[in-house]
């Protein structure tokens, strides 16, 4: 069985307001099999959110993005499966939300979005940015230590779900 | 013979035994029944409007508390809310998730809220102290801070995708619920906990004028006053305040461009661009043009700056335009419907992109041999949906179909407008994101 996939899913502040959709969208996290290695609530400061989307630094829509991310409460989750990084995109669904609807209306974004920058989550898009992600808002987290000591566990199974906290925790 | 004299005999000593009889503790007086009330049962009045709503119903925006208990996830078709049995509604406003509506009555409470209610957009509601509800399923009475509510009355009701605001006769608008951009027209605090806000927020007067008119996009505001200027405030990432700036704005400021010397009467927003119509029935916009929304001749995506739509204003008059998140509608005055920007536009199975206004055959809106007169009178857009009503009071909808909120008794995307059925005549139609409220009044 190979080793698994670390990225870095946030669910986006207009979902956080809507409890329904928040639900809703745990659930697709959960039914698509999913481990939820960290979890964490908070509003991501400015500094953040800029370092963050730092390669969109240039384009049209970086002020719009960056003061939608820094407007509310956000859920930041750690998230492992084989191929997470990929599987989650393709649960996302296209960045655009008016042409995610209609391209790929059962995608993530394509129910829960609201506009192309209110789109409802993030994903890492490959292994390099999903490590520099996770180290921006996990700067607790030991990715080498997770590997060797937790991700054993993870993979075989060997977890136990935590509701309240949205979390799987080892059983070891 | 004999028999039945006996039994009456028997019978009516028995009974005024208990209304006269000298035993008796408290004696009956008969007179007395004719003080006490007559159950009836309740009954609208006539002036009452009925009000139907269809879409999601998880969030309870519907007002339903009957398919709440049930379970339902979402309605496909039209259902009559009963909260307008016994209140006279006015008006509604629709959210992305909640559902105000705004009703006749002497005392502060004028104003009922149903659904999400994370930022406390719909009043602070709490039955533990300290622990205020996320959702509320049915409307829930919402007081104002009203100095005179026996002779204040509310006009319009607007709301944004997590704040409110109330437009009263008298006392100026009313702002309730999220301000992280500032669009409640307040200062921005930092980590304000808008759940537990009991905060509303008061304008009487925009520098010394009446406010007559309000419209909230999905994260800003903007006033119109009497001498038709108009005034934003909130979000402006887009573009979508006006202000010929990109910024968040945390107090109501005047909209130059190219409408500062016209008398504005209409404005439209639903997402994050807005149209505005001058008293000549021209058209002006400004915000997000990604989708060619705005019809501009460049490529430009935001616009900050108040725009004259030439294009639009060679149709002819316009008397009624809407706003979606992609797309925009225009009514002129002989009620002919034009539509561009992006999304199912009402023209086929094609999702399309067009930054020229493309008219909407008549036919599609009932205009046919039998009833030659039928126009439309007023169009509104969902965030991805159109609706359209005509003055025979009729309704009509298309595009996309999240969670049934077009009411056509389907889940699937409309690609051309079709009526609704409703049990009564439409006045007005509210639209959101997933769900809808049409305002009408009884056909007799």
């Amino acid at each position: 069985m190979p080793v698994l996939q670390l990225t870095l899913a946030i669910i986006k502040p207009h979902i956080i307001k809507n409890p329904i959709s928040l639900e809703a969208i745990r659930k697709i996290i959960i039914s698509s099999n999913f481990k939820i290695v960290r979890s964490k609530r908070k509003r991501i400061l400015l500094d953040e959110a800029e370092l963050f989307y730092e390669e969109h630094k240039h384009k049209f829509f970086y002020n719009r993005l960056v003061t939608f991310m820094t407007s509310g409460e956000s859920d930041l989750h750690i998230l492992a499966k084989e191929n997470a990084i990929k599987d989650w995109r393709a649960l996302m669904g296209p960045t655009k939300v008016y042409k995610a609807q209609f391209e790929a209306p059962n995608t993530i974004r394509g129910l829960y979005g609201l506009s192309d920058t209110r789109n409802a989550t993030h994903g890492s898009d490959s292994p390099e940015t999903a490590q520099r992600e996770i180290k921006i808002f996990f700067p607790e987290f030991n990715c080498e230590e997770w590997l060797l000591k937790e991700e054993p566990h993870f993979r075989t199974g060997q977890v136990k779900f935590l509701n309240n906290e949205f979390l799987h925790k080892a059983d070891c | 013979m004999h028999y039945s004299q006996k039994v009456t005999k028997k019978l009516v000593p028995t009974g005024l035994r208990f209304l006269s009889g000298p035993k008796r503790k408290y004696p009956i007086n008969p007179d007395l029944s004719k003080d006490l009330p007559v159950f009836q049962y309740v009954q609208s009045k006539n002036k009452y409007k009925r009000l139907f709503s269809w879409g999601n119903a998880k969030t309870g925006a519907l007002g339903l508390k009957g398919i709440i208990d049930k379970q339902a996830e979402y309605l496909r078709s039209p259902k009559r809310v009963s909260f307008a049995e016994k209140f006279e509604v006015r008006t509604v406003a629709i959210g992305f998730g909640f559902t105000t509506f705004a009703i006749n009555s002497d005392t502060d409470v004028k104003l009922y809220g149903t659904g999400v209610n994370t930022d406390s957009q719909i009043g602070y509601h709490a039955i533990r102290a300290g622990h205020p509800m996320e959702i509320i399923y049915y409307p829930q009475p919402i007081s104002l801070p009203f100095k005179n509510p026996t002779t204040s009355k509310i006009i319009k009701l607007s709301a944004g995708r997590a704040h409110l605001m109330v437009l009263t006769s008298d006392e100026g608008v009313f702002l309730l619920g999220n301000n992280a951009y500032g669009q409640c027209g307040r200062k921005i605090i930092s980590d304000e906990n808008y759940l537990k806000s009991n905060l509303v927020h008061h304008i009487e007067d925009i520098e010394g004028k009446r406010i007559i008119d309000i419209q909230c996009g999905q994260d800003h505001s903007m006033l119109l006053a009497e001498d038709g200027s108009v005034y934003s405030s909130g979000w402006g990432a887009d573009g979508q305040t006006g202000l010929g700036h990109f910024r968040n704005t945390e107090e109501f400021s005047r909209v130059r461009g190219d409408i500062s010397d016209e008398k504005i009467v209409q404005l439209a927003c639903r997402s994050d661009f807005i149209l505005a119509l001058n008293d000549k029935g021209e058209t002006f916009g400004w915000g997000n043009n990604e989708y060619g929304q705005l019809s501009l001749p460049n490529e430009e995506q935001q616009l900050a700056n108040p725009t004259s739509m030439d294009v639009i204003n060679k149709l002819g008059k316009i008397k009624s335009v809407a706003s979606g998140g992609s797309f925009c509608l225009a009514a002129n005055e002989y009620g002919e419907v034009y539509t561009w920007g992006y999304g199912l536009l009402g023209l086929g199975p094609n999702v399309e992109l067009s930054k020229k206004p493309i008219l909407i055959p008549c036919t599609l809106f009932g205009k046919n041999d039998f009833q030659p007169n039928n126009t439309v009178v007023k169009v509104v857009c969902g965030l991805n949906y159109a609706a359209a009503v005509t003055n025979l009071g009729d309704l009509f909808t298309w595009g996309r179909n999240k969670w049934g909120c077009l009411g056509l008794g389907n889940e699937k995307d409309q690609y051309f407008p079709l009526k609704v059925s409703l049990g009564g005549s439409v006045e007005d139609v509210f639209c959101g994101i997933d769900h809808t409220v049409a305002l009408c009044k009884p056909f007799i």
